[in-house]
C-alpha cells in the first residue's frame, strides 16, 4: 500500500489543527509563529512534490466509506497537473502573507486554515473516485470558510454565510447526481486485476475515475433512465459549477473573494475554484464519459451558461470600481472560459481549458496579490486612487501589466496560448450557432478585459497622482511581498515563451481521454 | 430464563424509580448514585437479553380468542431500537444530574421527575420487545401517560398548556392506530409481527381500498408521536420540557417509538408487498417528503435554539418515515440508519443547547454571539453535530443519507426520486440553521464586546461533556466505518433476523 500518498494531505490537516488548537502564549512572539508555519508549508509543500513526482505510487485504497465504496487515491496526470499549480500558489501566496498578515488580527488562525485547506485541496487533487472528490469537496469548502471570514467584519461574516450556503447548495445538487450514477457504477468481477495488482474486495464498484469514463452508460439508455441520467449530470454541473462561480449560482463569489484577506483571495480565487473545475471534469470526462453527452440539451445549456456567465463577468468587472471586487469578477469571467472549452468536449478545448486553468491561476493570484500589496502599502483600495503609483513601484505595477497582458490574451504572454487553443477548439465542435458564439464571445471578453485591466496599468504609470505628498511615502513593497508578485509575473511570461513541455503534458492529458 | 429477563429490564426502571420515592437520601450525590446505578444495571441487563439473539415469541397472557394475546419476542428490529435507547438512556441520565441542579426555577419536583423518567425506560424496551400489536399498543399508550408528567414537570403554565397538547395529540394518534389494530384482528392471520404481513389473502384481494384506508389511518396515527405534518405541533412547545427529556425522548425514544411503531406496522402486519404500488403509498409519500421540507424551513424561521431543533427532528423523523415507505428491504436499511443514526446526532445537538441553556442563560439564537470563546467544547462538539446532520462524508449522516438515497433510485418509484430531492433541499436547509448558529458563536462581529458576556460562562463538568465527548466518538467513527452496523441492518431488513 503507498500510504505516503496521504502524507501531503494528512500532515498539512494535522499540522493546521494542532496550530489551531495551541495555546497564543506557545509562541514567543510572532518571528516564533512565522517559523513555524514557514517550515511547515514547505515539508508540506515538499511532501506534495514528492507524490506529484510519482514517487509515492499511484493508488491507494483505505477503508469502505459506504457501501463498497472506498476512499480512494489515485495519482494521474490531471491531478499532477492540478496539484502543481495548488502548490506553487500555496507557496507564492503563503510567502506573500507572512508580511501582510502582520497588519491582520488571528493570524494563528490564518494559517491554521490555510494549511488545512492545502492538504484538503491535494485530497481532492488525488481523489480517485467520485466519493473520495465529493468528500474533500465538502472539506473544502468547510476549510476555506474561516479565511473568508477571517477579519470578522459582520461583511465578512455575511459573505461567509453566503459562500458557505451557496457552496453547499451547490454540493447537494451534485450529491443527487452521484446517488444517481452510484447504481451504474462498473462492477469488477476482479477488480484486482482492474487496480493493478491492488489488493481490493473481491467484487466491488467504486465510481472510479478512467478517462473516457467509468461508468455503465448502456445500462441507463437500457433501463430507460437517460432523461434522468441526463438532468442528474445537469444537476452535477450546476453544483459543481457552483465553485467555478458559473451562472446562476455566481453570486457568493464577487461578495465572498474580496473580503478575505489579499493573500487568502489569491487562493481562493486562483485555486479554490479550480475545485469546481476539476470536479466538473472528473464527472464528465473520467465518469460519465463525453461520448454519452454530446449533442444532448446538456452540452447545449451548459454552453449556453458558460457565455452568458463569461460576458456577465466581464461586464460587471468592467463596471466595478474597487479593485479586488474587479478582480472577482474577471475570476467569474475567466473560470467560465475554462467551462466553456469543457463544454465544447473535444481535445483542442480541453487543453484550451486544462492550460486555461494553468495560466489563470497563476495570474489570477498574481492580480490579488499585486492587489494585496497596494492596500498593504497605502490603504487604499479603489482602481483610481492608484493613479501615478507606478513611478514609485515600477517592478510592482511592471510586474501586474504583464499579468494584466496574459488575461487579455496578448504575445508572448501565456494567456493566448490557452485561448487560442479555446477558439479553435470551440469552431470544431460544430455546435449549430455556438461554434462561432463562443470565439465571438472570448474576443468581446478579451476586449473588455483589456478595459478592466489595463486603465490601472497606464495610470498608473502616466497619470498625476491624486495627492503629490502623500506620494513621497510610498515606496516598493518589501520583498517578501515583491517577490511573488513578480515569480508569477515572471511565470506568465516564461509560460507564454516556452509553453512546449506544458502544452505536451496536458496534450497528453487530453490524448488519454479519446 | 429469557422471559424473566425480559420482565425484568421493563420492570427495573418501575421499581428503581418507585423505591426513590421512598428512601430519604441524606446527600443528593448519593441519590444521583444510586439512579444511575439501577439505569446502568438495566442497560446492561438489556445487553445481555439482546445478545441471546432472536427469540420466538413468548406468550405471557392469553385474551379471549387465539389472537388476543400479552407476547413478548426479540427480533432484528427490536434489537436495533432497544440496543438504541439502551445505550443512550445510561448517558442521559449522567447528563441530566447537573441539568437538574441548575433547573433554577425551583419547582422541579426532582423525585417524581427521575421516577418517570426512568420508567420510560422500562416503557420504551416494551415497545422494542413488543411481540404483536396489541402488546405494542399497550406500551405505547402507556408510554404516553409515563411522558406526560416529565412535560408538566414544571408546573409552568406553558408547561401544562404543552403537556395537555401533548396528551390529545397522542391519545387521538393511538385511537386511530387502533381502528388499525381492530382491523387486523379481523382481517390478519394473527396480531404477530412477522415480516411479510399477516393479512390474508382473500382479504387482500377482496377488501384492498378499506386495508389501504385503514393502513393509511393506522400510519397517521402511528404518525403523531413521529410528528408527521400535520399532526406535528405537539413537538415544539414541548420543547418546555428540561433538556434531557426533549433530547431523549423527543428526539429518540419517543418519537423513534412512532417511527418503530410504522415499520412494524409497514413491514411487520400489512406487508410490504401488498402496499407497494398502491395509492396509499404514493399519498402517504407525499405528506412525508412534505414533512421533510416543511420540518426544516420551519426550522430556519424558528430563532428559540431547542424548538429550531424540535423542528429539524420533525424533518428527520419524516427521513425515517420515507425510507419506511420506499417499501424495500433497503429502503428499511436507511430508515434504521436513520433511526440509530439520528439519535446519536440530535441528542448530542440538544445536549449542547441544554449546556448553552445551563451555563449561559441562551434560550435564543440571538443570545449566544461570541459564547464559542467561553465554552469552545461545547461548541465544538456542537459543530461537529451540525456537520453529521448536514451530512458531511465521514460523520454518520452521510451514511444514512447515502443509503436512503441509493434505495430511493433503486426503488425505481418517480415519488421516491422526488423524496432524494427533498432530502438534499432539507440537507441545504440543516445547514443553514445549524451553521448559523454556529457562525454567530464563533464570529459575532468585529463590534462585539467580549467583555459583555458573563465571567462564569464556562463549559459544564464532566458528566455533561462525558456523554457529549462519546456521541462526538460515535459520530466519527459510524462516518467512517459504517459497514458492519449497516450489514446487520441489512440482515434484519432481508427478515433474516
Amino acid at each position: 500500500m503507498n500510504y505516503m500518498i496521504l502524507l501531503p494531505v494528512v500532515l498539512p490537516v494535522i499540522v493546521g489543527f494542532a496550530l489551531l488548537f495551541l495555546h497564543e502564549g506557545v509562541f514567543r512572539d510572532r518571528r516564533g509563529l512565522l517559523k513555524v508555519t514557514g517550515v511547515s508549508f514547505a515539508v508540506s509543500a515538499a511532501l506534495a512534490l514528492y507524490v506529484i513526482s510519482g514517487a509515492a505510487g499511484d493508488r491507494l485504497i483505505l477503508f469502505r466509506l459506504v457501501d463498497d465504496i472506498p476512499v480512494y487515491f489515485a495519482v494521474d496526470d490531471l491531478g499532477r497537473l492540478f496539484a502543481g499549480v495548488v502548490v506553487a500558489v500555496f507557496l507564492l501566496a503563503g510567502f506573500f502573507s507572512f508580511v501582510y498578515m502582520s497588519h491582520e488580527k488571528n493570524e494563528k488562525r490564518y494559517y491554521s486554515f490555510y494549511l488545512i485547506t492545502f492538504g484538503v485541496l491535494m485530497g481532492l487533487c488525488f481523489a480517485g473516485n467520485l466519493v473520495t472528490l465529493y468528500l474533500f469537496y465538502e472539506f473544502m469548502t468547510l476549510a476555506s470558510m474561516p479565511l473568508v471570514i477571517h477579519n470578522g467584519s459582520k461583511e465578512a461574516v455575511m459573505a461567509a454565510l453566503k459562500y458557505l450556503f451557496y457552496s453547499f447548495c451547490g454540493a447537494y445538487m451534485a450529491l443527487f447526481g452521484i446517488y444517481f450514477l452510484y447504481r451504474y457504477a462498473i462492477v469488477f468481477e476482479n477488480p484486482g486485476d482492474a487496480l493493478n495488482g491492488t489488493h481490493y474486495y473481491e467484487i466491488a464498484h467504486m465510481m472510479g475515475f478512467v478517462p473516457g469514463g467509468s461508468l455503465d452508460m448502456a445500462a441507463v439508455v437500457e433501463s430507460g433512465n437517460a432523461t434522468l441520467c441526463l438532468v442528474a449530470v445537469f444537476l452535477m454541473l450546476v453544483g459543481f459549477g457552483v465553485k467555478a462561480g458559473c451562472f446562476p449560482l455566481q453570486a457568493w463569489l464577487p461578495t465572498a473573494h474580496p473580503v478575505a484577506p489579499a493573500p487568502a483571495s489569491a487562493f481562493l480565487s486562483g485555486i479554490i475554484v479550480k475545485g469546481g473545475i476539476l470536479a466538473i471534469i472528473r464527472t464528465v470526462y473520467y465518469c460519465v464519459g463525453v461520448d454519452f453527452l454530446r449533442g444532448t440539451w446538456v452540452q447545449t445549456v451548459w454552453c449556453i451558461l458558460a457565455v452568458i456567465t463569461l460576458l456577465m463577468g466581464s461586464s460587471l468587472a468592467f463596471k466595478e470600481k474597487i479593485l479586488k471586487k474587479r478582480l472577482a469578477y474577471s475570476t467569474v469571467s475567466n473560470l467560465s472560459y475554462i467551462l466553456l472549452g469543457l463544454s465544447m468536449m473535444n481535445a483542442a478545448a480541453f487543453t484550451g481549458s486544462l492550460l486555461h486553468v494553468v495560466f489563470h491561476a497563476l495570474i489570477k493570484s498574481g492580480l490579488f496579490l499585486f492587489a494585496g500589496a497596494l492596500i498593504f502599502g497605502t490603504g487604499r483600495v479603489k482602481v483610481k486612487e492608484f493613479a501615478g503609483l507606478g513611478k514609485k513601484m515600477p517592478v510592482l505595477f511592471w510586474s501586474y501589466t504583464i499579468c494584466s497582458l496574459g488575461l487579455i490574451g496578448i504575445p508572448p504572454t501565456s494567456g493566448v496560448i490557452s485561448k487560442w487553443y479555446l477558439a479553435e477548439g470551440c469552431l470544431e465542435s460544430g455546435i449549430a450557432g455556438l461554434s462561432w458564439i463562443g470565439p465571438v464571445a472570448l474576443l468581446a471578453s478579451a476586449l473588455l478585459t483589456a478595459g478592466y485591466l489595463l486603465p490601472l496599468a497606464v495610470n498608473g504609470f502616466l497619470k498625476a497622482p491624486l495627492d503629490e505628498e502623500a506620494l513621497d511615502k510610498y515606496r516598493e513593497p518589501a520583498p517578501c511581498m515583491l517577490v511573488p508578485v513578480v515569480v508569477l509575473a515572471a511565470a506568465t511570461l516564461l509560460l507564454g515563451v516556452f509553453p512546449t513541455p506544458l502544452m505536451e503534458f496536458v496534450g497528453g492529458i487530453a490524448a488519454a481521454l479519446k | 430464563m429469557i422471559l424473566g429477563l425480559m420482565l425484568t429490564v421493563i420492570l427495573l426502571p418501575f421499581a428503581g424509580g418507585g423505591l426513590l420515592q421512598l428512601i430519604k437520601f441524606k446527600e443528593k450525590r448519593s441519590k444521583q448514585c444510586f439512579i444511575f446505578a439501577y439505569v446502568l444495571a438495566n442497560t446492561l441487563l438489556t445487553y445481555i437479553l439482546l445478545a441471546q439473539g432472536p427469540t420466538d415469541i413468548i406468550r405471557i397472557i392469553n385474551f379471549a380468542g387465539a389472537k388476543l394475546n400479552f407476547s413478548l419476542k426479540i427480533d432484528g428490529m427490536g434489537i436495533v431500537f432497544g440496543g438504541l435507547v439502551a445505550t443512550l438512556w445510561p448517558l442521559a441520565t449522567l447528563y441530566s444530574f447537573p441539568y437538574m441542579e441548575h433547573e433554577h426555577n425551583g419547582r422541579v419536583h426532582e423525585n417524581i421527575f427521575y421516577l418517570f423518567y426512568t420508567a420510560t425506560y422500562g416503557v420504551t424496551l416494551g415497545i422494542a420487545m413488543s411481540g404483536n400489536m396489541l402488546t405494542m399498543y399497550c406500551f405505547y399508550e402507556l408510554l404516553t401517560l409515563v411522558t406526560v408528567p416529565l412535560v408538566m414537570n414544571t408546573l409552568t403554565h406553558e408547561a401544562v398548556l404543552a403537556s395537555r397538547k401533548y396528551f390529545y395529540y397522542s391519545l387521538g394518534g393511538a385511537a386511530f392506530a387502533f381502528i388499525g389494530l381492530i382491523f387486523l384482528i379481523v382481517y390478519g392471520d394473527s396480531l404477530s409481527f412477522i415480516f411479510g404481513g399477516v393479512l390474508t389473502p382473500d382479504a387482500m384481494r377482496d377488501k384492498k381500498d378499506l386495508l389501504l384506508f385503514i393502513y393509511v389511518l393506522a400510519f397517521m396515527g402511528f404518525g403523531v408521536k413521529a410528528a408527521v405534518c400535520p399532526f406535528n405541533s405537539w413537538l415544539p412547545q414541548a420543547g418546555v420540557a428540561p433538556t434531557p427529556v426533549t433530547a431523549l425522548l423527543h428526539a429518540v425514544a419517543v418519537v423513534k417509538s412512532g417511527a418503530f411503531a410504522i415499520m412494524r406496522l409497514t413491514y411487520y402486519s400489512f406487508g410490504v408487498d401488498f402496499l407497494r404500488g398502491t395509492w396509499a403509498q404514493y399519498l402517504l409519500l407525499c405528506i412525508v417528503i412534505f414533512t421533510i421540507v416543511y420540518g426544516c424551513s420551519m426550522a430556519v424561521k424558528e430563532t428559540h435554539i431547542k424548538r429550531r431543533l424540535a423542528f429539524s427532528t420533525i424533518s428527520n423523523l419524516s427521513y425515517i418515515l420515507f425510507g419506511v415507505l420506499i417499501m424495500t428491504p433497503l429502503g428499511l436499511v436507511g430508515a434504521l440508519c436513520h433511526m440509530v443514526f439520528h439519535g446519536v446526532m440530535k441528542i448530542c445537538s440538544f445536549f449542547c443547547a441544554g449546556a448553552m441553556i445551563t451555563q449561559a442563560h441562551a434560550n435564543f439564537v440571538h443570545e449566544i454571539d461570541g459564547m464559542a470563546r467561553r465554552m469552545p467544547k461545547i461548541f465544538g462538539i456542537y459543530t461537529v453535530s451540525a456537520l453529521a446532520l448536514m451530512g458531511v462524508p465521514g460523520l454518520c449522516g452521510f451514511v444514512s443519507k447515502w443509503h436512503l438515497a441509493k434505495a430511493a433510485f433503486q426503488s425505481g418509484n418517480p415519488l421516491a426520486v422526488v423524496g432524494v430531492g427533498g432530502l438534499l433541499v432539507s440537507a441545504l436547509l440543516t445547514a443553514i440553521y445549524m451553521l448559523s448558529i454556529v457562525i454567530r458563536a464563533y464570529f459575532p462581529g468585529d463590534q462585539f464586546d467580549y467583555g459583555k458576556l458573563h465571567d462564569d460562562i464556562h463549559d459544564p463538568d464532566w458528566r455533561m461533556l462525558l456523554p457529549l465527548f462519546l456521541f462526538v466518538g460515535a459520530m466519527f467513527v459510524i462516518g467512517v466505518h459504517s459497514a458492519p452496523l449497516v450489514d446487520f441492518f441489512t440482515s434484519v431488513a432481508g427478515g433474516m433476523l
